[in-house]
């Protein structure tokens, strides 16, 4: 068995497989399906300063190959994520990495978060900067895609926290390797890639969009190929670890980003369709490490021949 | 994950079907108004997995549902063969409650939605009543089994091609009007505009229902917030989006913030 311990930068962690923001709530509701350690990292559900109800349904709809969503980050707020047994006291309970993501309106709710946060540290890991949600209509992508924007965002909360900064890009710009850079200028650790791609879809019977929110973001198997093209470019533009994700189901998902730049990566839309998909991306993870003769995860990063 | 080996899936009636696995474990724990959420091996190019109602439990482990064909995930289940295993996530959800010895149940449904209150037979020890909707005789469900349970059973559809004429919640307005002498408790599952005109009855004459409402989900366990339903809450603007999956399907109906 080749060692899979990942090292991003400040941070290590037992194994390069992590769960995409949003697609594993807090944790919690995973509890009772295994042990959240055996995951490289929890990343759980964006967390702004206030409570959230998020967007009109219907929120969700299938498409081929993935599905669309405007969930637009519905959550508790920083008070009750600090303080609800759903929430953080459950997850220091676990005894599993946890990242957070977080997000905001305005550059100080960003920052706000962020301190909070880091006052209250115990058991968090990392923060992943979200600026990259684009089913709200303020913040999330209006910070993502523009430059000057991203980096005033990124500058802020690099200075209201200590701890490691994730940030977790939009592939919703003309060139993703420029605010991989401004990221990486900005004092973030590692970089994040990708956020879903909008997109729409209409009922033909109804002539109806089939989300409330008109647009949604495009995530799933059907996405992947564009996330292995953006890693590609951002890991050719930066030196800071880069964790990838975007349509990942299996192992031989995991590796291609592997290959193509990331140091981890994460399992998104595949855990609703199981649950167990991140612990069978670990496998596979390793049974191709194996069967190749590495000894440790770390050989196959950006291991692309071209 | 657990598996469901599928002992029968065979039509019941135009366009309806009804699929046995055989799935032992998640039948010891089933209850009333709990569902399971599929994965239906042959549905190509479509990921997620789809929920549906328990209809009935056996003591030899076989869990039924019924089901109509709507779109491409009911038209793939429907045609997997006996010996077929699935991957089975359940039971999931919040069930109905326990139906109480001094109440009389009034089990208020619409077309398919007959399925998943089925199991309230066996916990009402003193039989009740199921008011069935559906748009004409040949979308009625299940009326002979709710018979064979010891409900008596009153129909209504659109058409008038069976019962009454019109809408399912006319029967109610009937019922309320005629049972004064019981102690009326509700359970309804059906069509969102059929459940939100039946919970605004029932507030109107301070009833007490619960309501299984059947929304679009993906994950089934309250990590992806898709499902969500608006229910009271005591902050400022008197409502909070509630997972159907987790808080749910099943809600009270006096938790239900209705749209003005």
């Amino acid at each position: 068995m080749a060692d899979l311990t990942t090292k991003l930068g400040p941070i290590t962690l037992k194994n390069p497989v992590m769960t995409a923001s949003g697609t594993f709530g807090y944790g919690f509701e995973y509890k009772d399906y295994y042990d959240l350690r055996e995951l490289g990292a929890v990343v759980v559900k964006g967390i702004a300063t206030f409570p959230s109800h998020g967007n009109p349904t219907p929120r969700v709809a299938e498409v081929t190959s993935g599905m669309l969503n405007a969930i637009g980050l519905q959550g508790p707020g920083v008070d009750k994520f600090l303080s609800g047994a759903e929430y953080m006291p459950f997850l220091r309970t676990t005894g599993a990495d946890v990242i957070v993501n977080i997000w905001g309106r305005t550059i100080e709710e960003y920052c706000e978060v962020a301190a909070r946060l880091d006052a209250e540290r115990t058991g968090i890991t990392a923060l992943e900067v979200n600026i990259s949600c684009p089913n709200i209509k303020e913040g999330g992508v209006a910070f993502g895609t523009d430059l000057k924007l991203a980096a005033k965002v990124l500058n802020a909360v690099r200075k209201s926290t200590t701890l490691p900064l994730i940030t977790k890009l939009s592939p919703n710009v003309t060139n993703i390797a420029d605010f991989a850079r401004c990221a990486e200028d900005c004092g973030s650790d590692i970089i994040s890639l990708i956020n879903t791609i909008t997109g729409m879809a209409i009922d033909i019977k109804t002539r109806r969009p089939k989300i409330a929110n008109l647009t949604g973001g495009l995530s799933g198997p059907g996405i992947k190929p564009i996330a292995i093209r953006m890693v590609y470019q951002v890991a050719q533009a930066v030196k800071v670890p880069i964790i990838g994700m975007g349509g990942i189901v299996d192992g031989a998902d995991a590796i291609e980003f592997m290959l193509a730049g990331a140091s981890a990566v994460a399992v998104g839309t595949a855990i609703f369709a199981d649950p167990y998909a991140p612990l069978k991306v670990i496998a596979g993870i390793n049974e191709y490490l194996d069967a190749n003769n590495c000894k440790s995860v770390s050989e196959i990063v950006g291991a692309i021949r071209l | 994950m657990k598996q469901g080996e599928i002992i029968r899936n065979t039509l019941i009636q135009a366009g309806y079907y009804r699929v046995d696995f055989h799935a032992p474990e998640i039948c010891q724990t089933a209850r009333p108004g709990h569902f399971v959420h599929v994965r239906i091996p042959n549905l190509t190019h479509r990921i997620l997995r789809r929920p549906f109602s328990i209809c009935n439990c056996t003591p030899s482990g076989n869990l039924s549902v019924l089901y109509k064909t709507v779109g491409e995930g009911t038209a793939a289940l429907s045609e997997l063969k006996p010996g077929t295993v699935c991957e089975l996530m359940g039971p999931l959800g919040n069930p109905f409650s326990f139906p109480k010895a001094d109440e009389y149940p009034v089990l208020v449904n619409g077309g398919y939605g007959a399925a998943a209150t089925f199991m309230l037979t066996r916990e009402a020890p003193n039989g009740g009543l199921m008011l069935l909707g559906a748009r004409s005789a040949t979308d009625l469900l299940l009326v002979k089994e709710y018979q064979e349970a010891g409900f008596e059973v009153r129909v209504s559809t659109d058409d008038g091609s069976a019962g009454h004429r019109g809408l399912v919640t006319d029967l109610v307005h009937q019922v309320i009007a005629e049972k004064t002498d019981r102690k009326l408790h509700f359970y309804a599952c059906g069509p969102e505009p059929m459940l939100m005109a039946l919970t605004r009855i029932l507030g109107e004459k301070n009833l007490p229902g619960e309501i299984s409402l059947d929304h679009v989900m993906c994950c089934g366990v309250g990590a992806c917030f898709a499902c969500v339903v608006k229910v009271k809450d005591d902050n400022a603007d008197g409502w909070r989006y509630a997972r159907s999956c987790k808080e749910g399907p099943v809600f009270k109906a006096e938790h239900l913030y209705l749209e003005q």
